[in-house]
């Protein structure tokens, strides 16, 4: 234990000697958050895509009280979108130089076929082929832009039918689906039935008033329904109602998730290369032979490599976090259970990381080494969304190391169970790579 | 069969080893050898390249393990030997006081402090006690390496070819240290070297060793007297009886 403790004490003097390294250390984890940032305010960044208007007939379309034309749809999708106004040619043109993302084509007659209400208009999408993943997100975009719109149409419609309805029942003007009169009602022809019996049961003509009786039944179950109608009409108007309620203060899923990416990146390369430099540079500067002739047992060596390692993890990621908790306004709280997690998976990193030094036979294999293995895992515990890079990520602490951190910075409330699985998780990977890190160490220098 | 080299016969044996052999996957590096050094002891493992020195001294000085054979210490000395590998093993990174220091804790001396200024006295080391030891010269690094063995008190020193990278003038002070520690401090010595003019300088005996098996051993009298040629000058006689044992003469 006081052999380990000499080590830890001249690998830390070693670092802390080491400005460049240090300023690496530091600096390495800020660079690659903000760089994590940026790419994330990229992936947000609206398309630019070409629009291709071919409808030039200046034709508006009645919904409700308002009259639509083509500006009116441009500018609900130029929310989501940054349009340029191309013809055709120069749109082709500017899809295939890369200058624009997509071209979107408003066909001739669109506001007619529009206003017909029997023919549905077709707007044409082409996207860039450069760049696979950002035209299936420029075309999601847009699909849910068209779908906004087709809902806003839908819910006018419905609106103006519903009012048509009223009118039906109670009488009044009419001014709809470019039909426009005056309209008596069903309530007011049900009066006019029910006076016409009594002046002709009055008259004696009972029997002719009987008559009617069929007539002031449908009048009254049309009546009926047509109320039942109203309620119908709502729901076909929006079927599916879909609730997002605003994320607590400070728990953005967008930026945590960035930051805990970010944290991950950097505290995994951090534990994993310095736990592999460290136990390598010994074998470098032939001073393992010195410590394994019983200056130290290889766990106690292996141990001390990776607490270090470990250490300086967490010394960095609780610096992250106090410049994110200052600086940006992702919510830091839950600093008892930041403490455990970053210890743990600091030591799961070094762990893995010795491992991999304990298997190498000089630094720089070493760190190659450790820089391959590590880069794809830590890509796999990022982007768990096949059942085989999750099951995969759950084998290395980097997986189970990013849940950890996600959970702490996105959760607004936390189960306990979760995170001490995690915790779990984690401790065991981290006793696992240590222990084989222990046995390989063993066998490679002989003693 | 095993032959017993009795290397001296002074008091006190620090080291026993019988029948050592190491195989590397089918290749035999050591092939039975036997070696008892006893305190006060100067001896020369003497042989061409590949003939087992280094594996023999790995061996001995605990670093790897043999693949037969037995290897008992003295126990009444903590530590019975010092290593002194053919590439220094300091962390170049630290100061030779550092280093010193460093090894003295983890060889668990009761004054860490004051054996690293002793050693830096006697390693004369003093001007260079704070730069780093991967800016040292070949000579200063290769007398760190030797103070880091020492660092533990050792009865025994074990170094392989530990002159075979220095210039004249550092293998004479390297050499003046070895037989003031072995004259002062009854420390015994046993290094490897491919310089039969070094070892029969240095070395009271030697133990000749080629293809893993010791050829002679005796002292360089003997090893004349037995392997030697008439009418070869006094100088190189000990060369030319070394060349005919190991088969290179011709």
């Amino acid at each position: 234990m006081k052999a380990a403790l000499h080590l830890l004490r001249k690998d830390l003097k070693l670092l802390l000697r080491g400005r460049g390294l240090l300023v690496m250390l530091i600096g390495y984890p800020l660079i690659v958050a903000a760089l994590v940032t940026v790419a994330l305010q990229s992936g947000e960044r609206r398309p630019s895509i070409a629009f291709v208007n071919l409808d030039t007939s200046n034709r508006t379309v009645r919904v409700g009280d308002r009259r639509l034309g083509v500006k009116d749809y441009e500018e609900r999708l130029a929310a989501d979108v940054d349009l340029k106004h191309l013809s055709p040619d120069a749109a082709r043109a500017a899809l295939d130089d890369g200058r624009v993302s997509a071209v979107l084509t408003l066909p001739a007659g669109f506001i007619s076929d529009l206003q017909s209400g029997i023919r549905s208009p077709t707007i044409g999408l082409e996207v860039s082929r450069r760049s696979p993943i950002e035209a299936q997100s420029i075309s999601r975009r847009l699909e849910s832009a068209v779908a906004k719109l087709n809902q806003e149409l839908a819910g006018t419609y419905v609106a103006q039918t519903l009012d048509l309805v009223r009118i039906i029942v109670d009488g009044g003007e009419v001014a709809a689906f470019t039909r426009e009169g005056n309209v008596l009602g069903l309530k007011r022809s049900e009066q006019i039935v029910r006076q016409l019996q009594q002046i002709l049961t009055r008259q004696g003509q009972r029997a002719l008033a009987t008559r009617m009786d069929p007539l002031l039944n449908f009048i009254v179950e049309a009546g009926v329904n047509l109320e039942l109608a109203r309620d119908a009409a709502t729901a076909i108007s929006q079927p599916i109602a879909l609730k997002v309620p605003d994320p607590p203060s400070g728990r953005e899923p967008l930026s945590a998730f960035g930051f805990a990416g970010a944290l991950l990146v950097s505290l995994a390369l951090v534990g994993v290369l310095l736990g592999a430099a460290s136990l390598a540079a010994e074998r470098e500067d032939n001073t393992l032979v010195r410590l394994r002739r019983g200056l130290i047992r290889p766990e106690a060596l292996v141990g001390e490599k990776v607490s270090f390692a470990a250490l300086v993890s967490l010394a960095i990621g609780l610096i992250l976090l106090v410049i994110v908790a200052v600086a940006t306004s992702v919510t830091v709280g839950r600093w008892a259970l930041w403490l455990p997690t970053l210890l743990l998976a600091g030591l799961a990193f070094a762990g893995f990381g010795v491992l991999i030094g304990a298997l190498a036979r000089e630094t720089r294999t070493g760190l190659l080494a450790a820089l391959m293995l590590a880069l794809p895992l830590i890509f796999l515990g990022l982007f768990t969304e096949s059942a085989a890079a999750s099951t995969i990520s759950e084998f290395f602490a980097f997986g189970p190391a990013f849940r950890a951190f996600q959970t702490l910075l996105v959760e607004p409330s936390l189960v306990a169970r979760d995170i001490w699985l995690r915790f779990g998780q984690l401790a065991l990977l981290a006793a696992v790579f240590t222990g084989a890190a222990a046995v390989v160490l063993r066998r490679r220098t002989e003693v | 069969m095993h032959r017993a080299f009795e290397v001296t016969n002074r008091s006190g044996t620090l080291l026993l080893g019988a029948g050592l052999s190491k195989r590397f996957r089918h290749v035999a590096a050591l092939d039975a050898v036997d070696i008892t050094l006893e305190t006060g002891d100067a001896v020369a493992l003497l042989g061409p390249n590949g003939a087992g020195k280094t594996t023999l001294l790995r061996i001995l000085a605990g670093v790897s393990a043999p693949s037969a054979g037995r290897l008992d210490h003295n126990e009444a000395h903590r530590t019975p030997v010092g290593w002194v590998p053919q590439q220094p093993a300091v962390y170049r990174k630290l100061s030779a006081r550092e280093n010193l220091r460093l090894f003295c804790a983890l060889e668990g001396d009761n004054a860490p402090d004051a054996l690293t200024e002793d050693l830096l006295d006697r390693a004369d080391l003093r001007r260079f006690a704070d730069q780093p030891a991967g800016e040292l010269s070949t000579g200063t690094l290769q007398r760190l390496n030797l103070a880091i063995a020492l660092a533990g008190r050792p009865a025994a020193l074990l170094l392989d070819e530990p002159t075979a990278t220095l210039s004249p003038d550092q293998v004479h002070r390297l050499w003046r240290w070895l037989d003031e520690l072995r004259r002062d401090d009854g420390l015994a010595v046993l290094f490897s070297t491919q310089s039969v003019d070094e070892a029969a300088r240095h070395g009271e005996r030697m133990i000749v060793l080629n293809h893993g098996r010791a050829a002679f051993a005796g002292t360089a009298a003997e090893l004349v007297a037995q392997h030697g040629r008439a009418g070869v000058s006094e100088v190189d006689a000990a060369e030319t009886a070394f060349l005919s044992l190991v088969g290179a003469a011709a």
